[in-house]
């Protein structure tokens, strides 16, 4: 996603799209690899409850078990401060 | 002799200069001279007191289908409209294999709220490719179109079944980009894409399994001609929509195309987080980027029966679920059924405020009439029940025919809108024209904001909100030769009285194929619509000669685009 450093642009809430084949534990991997994974993960399934509370994908679908769609934001911090 | 002289009208040209006055001649389709005109025309209009303006522009439709049986988009056209975008939001009708047409009018039907019978009886499905859907629709066109190509269509047509399933490869990506070029050059205005929307199985629709390179070798073809990228983003998040509007701004950049995003709602709730969005448009404007955001001038009104699903209830899983998948005997029983009555009525309660305020608009039987215009907090002290049950039992009463009308549900505070609607960065449209027939009418939003927002609450003046709606939206998409008055131009021309245009009251229209029914507002106040110099519309005569176009054309035909 789009960097503010040096761009004139008012820094914003970081946010990634996902690679190929990326699920919460590759994202927390890349994105926070000075937390412990599984408290990656937590974290970033907090942020993004958009896509924590999705749907699931129906049986037999090849993204079963993974919400995430290679089209969505990922926060990988938490809201700004108002 | 010129063809047609439009007379002693005040002219608003487009350009948000004063308006004059003056006489208008039109010749071969154009707009041959402005001043005095001294000969006769072949037809003359008086618009002696009545405002002379380019054509209105509605740069959000879904009229794909409507355009099968009617070219003139109905009653759009008759409010001044005389160009349309249709294919929004990753849907459009081409090009389709004959294999995907179910999974389309799925995708219509559960996004767009079109009705199944709509299509299977109305539509006569001789097309495949984007240029025999676009013939197909040119017979007895009456209103310009400038059509989008579906994002989701592109996936289906290369990769089938996989398009719902995983991203593209790099030869699947070419294959998607030569088409795109050539829907481009057989006269699409640009590509559609949407990050939010759910198909009739309520999962992501195609253009959702994009990852971020197909999206850019996409942009890449729409930068070389220069043309239009529309998305729909995650509208309810204002995190998430800054953050798409900061991709759209790298693609903008890095292609060179203008791009816009819809809808941008105005909500009691929501006010500081419009200011944010509306900050970094600017921001990112500042930096060169092209990233318009669609602003609709209607409130949000809705209604709804349990005759079709309606989107109201999404945040409500229960509901939803039985409505969108339930049979009418399975609605019924679930209302009849205690059990099942009683945890509908419990999913609903924290929304306790709403429902007394929704107000009984449509029955069928001579008992519940006197009924009709009340709301249900009214028909609940009347019958000693809740508003809930009342709505429920009404259901049950009108075999789940009764309509109940939601008005007010935001994007509603004049004072706020009529400031968004005049910043500098804000397109006006998103109007959904043809779309959710059966919950809100689309039609009239042009008379809405020259009657709220120019001659009620002055938040634009007239040469201002013409220029919105005209010069400024035919810029943004690079529709060329039309959106000014002036010598030379496409005559595309909508004369209108501004002391009385405005949108008529909502009605019901039984005039949607497969014996549908439709919300549809007429005209207030226009006098006559011409476009490609052929009047196409008066308000004493109706609906008479069809000379739409398809803009901006196929290339071979189309002059230099000059894009904002």
């Amino acid at each position: 996603m789009a960097d503010a450093t040096g761009s004139g642009l008012s820094p914003v809430r970081k946010a990634i799209v996902p690679d190929a084949g990326d699920d919460w534990a590759a994202i927390a991997r890349r994105a926070l690899p000075h937390l412990p994974e599984a408290e990656a993960v937590s974290a970033l399934q907090s942020w993004n409850l958009h896509l924590f509370l999705r749907a699931p994908a129906p049986p037999g679908s090849p993204r079963q078990g993974n919400p995430i769609l290679p089209s969505d934001i990922v926060f990988i911090e938490p809201p700004l401060p108002a | 002799m010129p063809d047609l002289v439009i007379r002693n009208g005040r002219i608003v040209d487009g350009t948000g200069l004063p308006a004059f006055v003056a006489d208008i001649a039109v010749r071969d389709g154009r707009i041959a001279r402005i001043g005095r005109i001294a000969e006769t025309g072949a037809r003359e209009i008086d618009a002696t007191g009545l405002v002379v303006a380019p054509g209105f522009i509605d740069p959000h439709t879904h009229f794909d289908a409507q355009l099968l049986w009617d070219g003139f988009a109905k009653p759009a056209l008759s409010h001044g409209v005389t160009t349309i975008v249709p294919g929004n939001c990753s849907l459009s009708l081409a090009p389709l294999k004959a294999a995907h047409r179910t999974k389309l009018v799925g995708m219509f039907n559960q996004i767009e709220e079109m009705p199944l019978r709509a299509f299977s009886e109305g539509v006569v499905w001789d097309w495949e490719s984007f240029p025999d859907y676009l013939a197909r629709i040119r017979r007895g066109l009456g209103v310009n179109v400038a059509p989008l190509v579906g994002h989701s269509l592109i996936r289906l047509w290369v990769m089938d079944e996989a398009a719902m399933e995983r991203i593209a490869t790099d030869s699947e990506i070419a294959a998607m980009q030569q088409l795109l070029r050539d829907c481009l050059e057989a006269g699409a205005i640009g590509l559609s894409t949407s990050f939010v929307d759910m198909d009739e199985r309520l999962q992501p629709v195609p253009s959702r399994y994009a990852d971020a390179r197909e999206l850019d070798a996409l942009a890449a073809v729409l930068g070389e001609h220069g043309r239009m990228l529309q998305i729909v983003p995650e509208f309810y998040d204002p995190d998430l929509t800054i953050a798409r509007l900061d991709q759209l701004a790298e693609l903008s950049i890095r292609h060179r195309i203008p791009t816009s995003f819809s809808p941008l709602f105005l909500n009691a709730d929501n006010v500081a987080a419009v200011e944010r969005v509306m900050a970094r448009v600017d921001e990112q404007f500042a930096r060169g980027a092209r990233v318009w955001p669609q602003v609709q001038t209607r409130p949000i009104d809705i209604s709804f029966s349990f005759a079709v699903p309606s989107l109201l209830f999404f945040r409500f899983p229960g509901w939803y679920r039985l409505i969108r998948f339930g049979t009418p005997e399975a609605i019924r029983a679930a209302f009849t059924d205690p059990a099942s009555r009683a945890a509908l009525v419990a999913e609903v309660a924290p929304f306790d405020a709403l429902w007394p305020r929704l107000v009984l608009r449509h029955v069928r039987t001579a008992a519940n009439r006197p009924l009709l215009g009340k709301t249900l907090g009214e028909i609940a002290a009347l019958r000693g029940t809740t508003a809930v049950e009342a709505m429920i039992d009404l259901s049950l009463e009108e075999d789940l025919d009764a309509h109940f009308l939601a008005g007010g549900m935001g994007h509603n505070d004049d004072a706020k809108v009529g400031a968004l609607l005049a910043h500098p960065h804000v397109h006006i449209g998103a109007s959904d024209g043809g779309a959710h027939i059966l919950s809100f009418s689309t039609y009239g939003d042009t008379g809405h904001l020259f009657a709220r927002f120019v001659r009620e609450t002055g938040a634009l003046s007239l040469e201002q909100a013409v220029r919105k709606v005209t010069a400024d939206t035919a810029a943004i998409w690079g529709i060329p030769e039309r959106g000014l008055l002036k010598p030379g131009m496409v005559a595309d021309i909508t004369v209108f009285d501004p002391a009385t245009i405005d949108r008529g009251p909502e009605v019901r229209a039984e005039d949607v194929p497969g014996e549908g029914a439709r919300y549809v507002r007429e005209s207030r106040g226009i006098a006559a619509v011409v476009v490609g110099g052929r009047i196409a519309w008066t308000a004493d005569g109706g609906y008479q000669e069809a000379a739409g176009a398809i803009v901006p054309g196929p290339m071979a035909a189309a002059p230099a685009l000059a894009a904002a």
